[in-house]
């Protein structure tokens, strides 16, 4: 009996670490992260379309790859001279908002292998 | 970023400036064949990214000029990611342009 506690006991564990990344990115609200997307507008369009070809489009990115992109602006692991400032003074629930938001966007589309 | 209005004003000429050579000069039908070890992650829904753990991102339908600036910078090392530097360092410009154009061609109705 003791060592099926223990079992169960492992099992659960690895559960919760299965699924605590996916409850931890979902935070993000969208309407939110509309309001605070107003400077992003300037290069990347209303809803995520940009204005120009050079700028990424962002609507209908997948959420964790938007907050992965700006936390990696913000500490500097990916440089460019535009989003280096802009991600400067997001915190991490600007940054959760705003993922939110463009992914919540249509647009962007999944590749079907052909 | 302490005077937003200059902020902001230096952004938007930012973005009047820079876009000026939006030319395109991928051959999409080349970069269908040239893109098909790029579908082995890019082209499965929902694949993940390990190490961090992270969506593979959706690139159906990105620009062109921004596709082939992001393979430019993994290929000379200046955007770090280790499976893309290793998949961009083989390619040479006509590559990346070709390949650039196909995935920017599929943004309509796919």
């Amino acid at each position: 009996m003791k060592r099926w506690n223990s079992m169960n006991r492992l099992l659960f564990s690895a559960l919760l670490l299965a699924v605590l990344p996916t409850t931890l990115l979902a935070k993000g609200d969208p309407e939110a992260g509309q309001s605070k997307s107003q400077v992003c507008q300037a290069c990347h369009g209303l809803d995520g379309k940009s204005i120009a070809p050079i700028y990424p489009n962002l609507a209908g990115q997948h959420e964790d790859y938007l907050v992965k992109a700006l936390a990696d602006y913000r500490a500097g692991r990916r440089t460019n001279a535009i989003m280096a400032p802009m991600a400067a003074n997001l915190s991490d629930q600007d940054i959760e908002d705003l993922a939110a938001w463009y992914a919540s966007q249509d647009g962007l589309k999944d590749l079907s292998i052909q | 970023m302490r005077n937003p209005i200059l902020s902001a004003a230096l952004l938007m000429l930012a973005c009047l400036v820079l876009p000026a050579d939006g030319a395109q000069a991928g051959d999409a039908q080349a970069g269908k064949i040239k893109a098909y070890t790029c579908t082995g992650c890019h082209g499965i829904p929902g694949y993940n990214n390990v190490y961090p753990t992270y969506k593979v991102p959706k690139i159906g339908g990105q620009n062109y000029e921004y596709l082939a600036a992001a393979l430019r910078a993994y290929r000379d090392g200046e955007r770090h990611h280790s499976t893309m530097q290793l998949q961009a360092s083989s390619l040479s410009d006509t590559d990346i342009e070709d390949i650039a154009a196909y995935f920017a061609s599929l943004g309509n109705g796919s």
